[in-house]
């Protein structure tokens, strides 16, 4: 574990809007953000000198995906790094840049993530999957987070009034982002959310998140660069911790038992800090149980009381615990495997007090999650966790 | 039935590991599943080594097919291979060997399938020459 620094920072973020079958690439809107990033921080693209891009699920049979992005940009990294654990890569980039920028390799990266799955679906997961998934109809996410929610229900119970609440707060966030996809800019009810279609019992159509297009980026440097470049705006990483395969060699374990009750400490420890200063919630959403399982695993509640906790915390963005306050991806719209870096932007976009309509007051730091694939008959692949400080 | 199972995928075998005997156990109506012969614990899905050990000193052994419902839930929205399957019942089952494997449920309605309940292996015949592990309730 190591001890707390605040020598790197994000030095700026930027994103595209989210937008459903959009036509184009992961390298246009990757441009698109790279662009807004060097208007946002105002600094010339010759000074970058580390880049690190996600894989996304609309290039990935690319392998040179992360090569072919720096000649779309026109950079010349003397630090290149292919994030491949999905929504995780965004802040995983981040921490893997700011180990390279202490190594000396670079010492201004951008993380990037881009892609355009709603346009261009082109991975194939292979491996065991069609032999042993796909067979018994379990080829998607939903079915895997209806089995997990079973069981969660079947230890602790889930009150579904509690992942509405989640549903419906997130969803009033999305309405003061300019960036979430248009069609999901409608407020809904808890009838709305008690209606909506049964994909994979319990899991209903509003617990989950649509796939759409759209990029994110961040500037990481040191402090110091960063103020010689004119740069004001920053927030500190100053805790991350990552843990893939969580009781990958203990099958007979609790699927509700995740990967974040063992990176949760660390972050805290590494921080200095508690569940309880904590001002700002930023959880990877891919499904609304999701939320609910981290508020438990970062002890903003016991195990199992997660429903409770829900209904009981103001989430909003004038809350106890701001959740998601752009929306989250469920209620912006999941921009592929840019994915994480929505959620982490946001957190980024709240310290710098542009938050706008929906800016939480006396922002002093975010937690910021990622979540990265859904393995067989388990939870999830890579759990990722970060603190920001302003 | 020739209808419902149309749009259903017949997989491959082996296109990961050498899953030969899971396949020929299922032709005979066996569930032979992956074994470290170091532990002597199962595995499923199988894999290029021991998750418990990492050495390959793995067999196939064939197990009860009796099991316990571990996880449950109903697919009810269409996809890929689900054309006349809907609504499905798929349960993640502990078998008594100590592996979960997952399966669907072929004779219960879907809505009354619930987690605890007893189940054994029965055999889903997706080809001419190929069946696949299901469960029933028992």
């Amino acid at each position: 574990m190591t001890a707390k620094k605040r020598d790197i920072v994000i030095a700026g973020y930027s994103e595209t809007a989210i937008d459903f079958k959009t036509g184009r690439s992961a390298f246009d809107l990757g441009g698109e953000a790279l662009a807004k990033l060097l208007a946002a921080t105002g600094i010339s693209k010759d000074v970058i000198d580390g880049l690190s891009v996600t894989t996304p699920l609309s290039e990935c049979p690319n392998p040179f995906f992360a090569v072919y992005m720096t000649e779309a940009l026109g950079l010349t990294p003397t630090w290149l790094n292919y994030g491949g654990s999905g929504g995780c890569s965004a802040t995983g980039g981040v921490a893997r840049a700011a180990s390279a920028i202490r190594d000396g390799h670079c010492e201004v990266v951008v993380v990037l993530s881009a892609d355009a799955p709603s346009t261009a679906w082109r991975a194939n997961y292979g491996a065991y999957r069609s032999e042993f998934q796909d067979p018994p109809g379990v080829q998607g996410p939903p079915a895997t987070f209806g089995l997990l929610m079973s069981r969660y229900n079947h230890q602790f119970g889930i009150k579904s009034e509690a992942l509405g609440k989640i549903a419906i707060t997130q969803r009033e966030h999305a309405l003061h982002n300019e960036n979430a996809y248009a069609k999901f800019k409608t407020p809904i009810t808890m009838a709305d959310y008690e209606k909506s279609r049964v994909i994979a019992d319990p899991l209903r159509l509003l617990d989950c998140v649509m796939f759409c297009d759209g990029a994110n980026a961040f500037l990481v440097t040191t402090e110091e660069k960063a103020r010689s470049l004119g740069i004001t705006k920053m927030a500190f990483p100053t805790a991350y911790a990552e843990v893939t395969n969580f009781n990958g060699d203990k099958p007979l374990s609790e699927i509700t038992e995740t990967g974040f009750s063992a990176i949760a400490p660390k972050i805290f420890k590494q921080a200095g800090l508690t569940a309880k200063d904590i001002c700002m919630f930023q959880p990877y959403d891919d499904f609304t149980i999701a939320v609910m399982m981290k508020f438990e695993d970062f002890g903003f509640c016991k195990r199992g009381q997660g429903s409770d906790f829900t209904l009981d915390t103001d989430l909003s963005h004038r809350g106890t615990l701001p959740l998601n306050t752009g929306g989250g991806q469920i209620s912006a719209g999941q921009p592929g495997l840019a994915s994480g870096g929505l959620n982490l932007a946001e957190a980024v976009r709240q310290l710098f007090g542009e938050g706008g309509g929906r800016q939480v007051a006396n922002p002093k730091n975010a937690l910021v999650t990622g979540i990265g694939v859904i393995p067989y008959a388990r939870n999830w692949g890579t759990s990722a966790a970060m603190i920001l400080e302003a | 039935m020739a209808d419902e199972k149309a749009g259903r995928p017949v997989p491959k075998p082996s296109v990961y590991v050498d899953t030969k005997p899971f396949w020929d156990g299922a032709k005979a109506g066996k569930l032979v599943l992956q074994y470290c012969k170091d532990t002597g614990q199962f595995q499923h899905y199988p894999r290029p080594v021991s998750i418990f050990t990492g050495s390959r000193n793995l067999e196939w052994r064939e197990v009860t097919g009796k099991g316990t419902i571990y996880a449950c839930t109903v697919i009810r929205v269409p996809g890929p291979g689900l054309d006349g399957r809907l609504p499905l019942s798929v349960a993640t089952v502990q078998l008594d060997e100590g592996v979960r494997i997952l399966g669907n449920i072929l004779n219960k309605d879907a809505d009354a399938v619930r987690i605890g309940q007893r189940v054994e292996v029965t055999w889903d015949r997706l080809s001419d020459d190929l069946q696949y592990p299901a469960f029933n309730v028992v």
